[in-house]
């Protein structure tokens, strides 16, 4: 039951399950069960991007300008970012790695989370351009009340895998008593312990960036802290990526293309699955209501951004099977936010996807002293 | 052979949709036809609809999971007349 970094059982990758079957042991892509894994990873290396090429410095005069509650909407935001992509830099690889069996699967897991650590670097990029020292920031995101709730309910789940797959990959199956605590550990408790964790992550990739992301593009809507708005653009169409990915393992298990034994969890436990997600949608509101407590901003309050994440819980749960729970709220209450979301690679009219200082390198960073007000230089 | 076919959506008037010009996304846009998409190139699954039916070819492959009875219009132009929900 141990792991194996190089499992020297021979088995046909063909064959096995994408969770909880035998380690992968050859990182071999010319035969493959689940192919779209593979065209993932391409597409995701394809969206390759660094932060320091993102000219932010012209951000810092526009942060000056803002109001008070204004900088409490976006610096929470970047604390909330800061947040999820710390718990999805490491997760997918330390709960998910220890699992796999499929070599395609694996691959995938990896680079996901190799961009999610871009992801976290370029919150320090931004932070370090706007404060001379961002550790009070950064150091918030364990204190701060509203942060921890949502961090605890994200990493629950994924904490309860890893918990179970050690035990069952030290112990094996049966009976395990830690600290006066039974536990039985059973394939089938963990495969439903990795249902429950995947639906999770698909709900935090689904909607619990949304609310964030649309006061990002309601400040570039003012020409307001552009270059923070053309990261969180390359990190929005990281996201859908991802998203895609777990979509695609739900789905699997639910029309019973992958494990059968997951297609019987996925339908015993969909209500559970419902719930996670409404929760999340029953968060994001909340996280809205935090933001604009001291006052809203132009062009966004409080019920538009509730409005926006029933709008964008109806897709997301679509896609993965259940009927759109927000029957009014089918059409899009933010329709600005759409050219945001819009994959580079596709030709729309410039004037409609360009935000003015998008593209790398050619910023106009003309900046006199006067516009720098009082900072030190 | 013709190109151009009818499509329905929400149960709507019939639309003329001309297959060689620009994916189903963009005919029923020009249409005036609010839709939803992010990506706009087939993986994000936003656009994401239901074909009541009729038949669509794909023009890039789509790497959002497509559920049956599923289409994705960003990436696809139709092949017959179209009864689709959206
Ligand atoms: S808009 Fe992304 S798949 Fe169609
Ligand atoms: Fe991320
Ligand atoms: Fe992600």
């Amino acid at each position: 039951m141990s792991y194996s970094t190089f499992n020297q059982e021979q088995n046909n990758p063909l064959t096995e399950p994408m969770f909880l079957g035998n380690s992968v042991n050859v990182a071999r892509y010319d035969q493959q069960k689940h192919s779209i894994f593979e065209k993932l990873i391409e597409k995701q290396i394809s969206f390759f991007w660094r932060p320091e090429e993102i000219d932010v410095s012209r951000d810092r005069i526009d942060f000056d300008k803002l109001t008070a509650s204004e900088k409490h909407v976006f610096i929470s935001n970047l604390k909330y970012q800061t947040l999820l992509d710390s718990i999805q830099g490491r997760s997918p690889n330390i709960a998910l790695l220890p699992i796999v069996s499929l070599p395609e699967l694996e691959t995938w897991i990896e680079t996901w989370s190799f961009f999610e650590t871009i992801h976290s670097r370029s919150y320090t990029h931004i932070l370090r351009n706007l404060f001379s020292d961002p550790s009070e920031v950064f150091e918030d995101i364990v204190i701060n009340e509203q942060i921890k709730i949502r961090a605890n309910d994200i990493s629950q789940y994924y904490d309860d895998l890893i918990f179970y797959t050690q035990l069952l990959q030290t112990h094996g199956e049966g009976d395990v008593v830690i600290d006066g605590e039974t536990h039985t550990i059973t394939k089938r408790e963990i495969k439903k312990k990795l249902f429950l964790c995947i639906n999770s992550v698909n709900a935090l990739e689904a909607i619990r960036f949304y609310v964030s992301f649309a006061c990002t593009f309601a400040f570039a809507e003012r020409e307001l802290m552009e270059g923070n708005a053309k990261i969180i653009k390359l990190i929005a169409r990281d996201e859908n990526v991802h998203l895609t990915s777990t979509q695609h393992i739900l789905n699997l298990w639910q029309y019973g293309e992958d494990d059968p034994e997951m297609k019987e969890i996925a339908e015993e436990l969909r209500d559970e699955a419902y719930e996670i997600f409404m929760t999340a949608v029953k968060q994001e509101k909340q996280w809205a209501h935090y933001l604009f407590k001291d006052g809203s901003m132009i062009g966004l309050n409080e019920s538009m951004l509730c409005q926006y994440v029933e709008y964008i819980a109806n897709l997301r749960m679509q896609a993965i099977g259940f009927d759109a729970p927000f029957e009014n709220q089918r059409s899009n209450p933010l329709p600005w936010m759409n050219k945001y979301l819009v994959s580079d690679n596709v030709q729309v009219a410039p004037q409609e996807s360009e935000i003015t200082s998008y593209l790398v390198g050619q910023i106009d960073s003309e900046v006199n002293a006067s516009d720098l007000g009082d900072f030190d230089l | 052979m013709t190109n151009t076919f009818k499509v329905k959506v929400n149960g709507g008037p019939e639309l003329a949709v001309d297959a060689t010009e620009g994916t189903l996304l963009e005919a029923l846009e020009k249409h005036q036809l609010e839709m939803n998409y992010h990506c706009r190139s087939g993986f994000c699954g936003a656009c994401r609809s239901t074909l009541k039916s009729g038949k669509v070819r794909y023009t890039t492959e789509p790497l959002a999971y497509v559920r049956k009875g599923d289409i994705l219009p960003c990436c696809c132009v139709p092949e017959s007349d179209l009864d689709l929900d959206h």
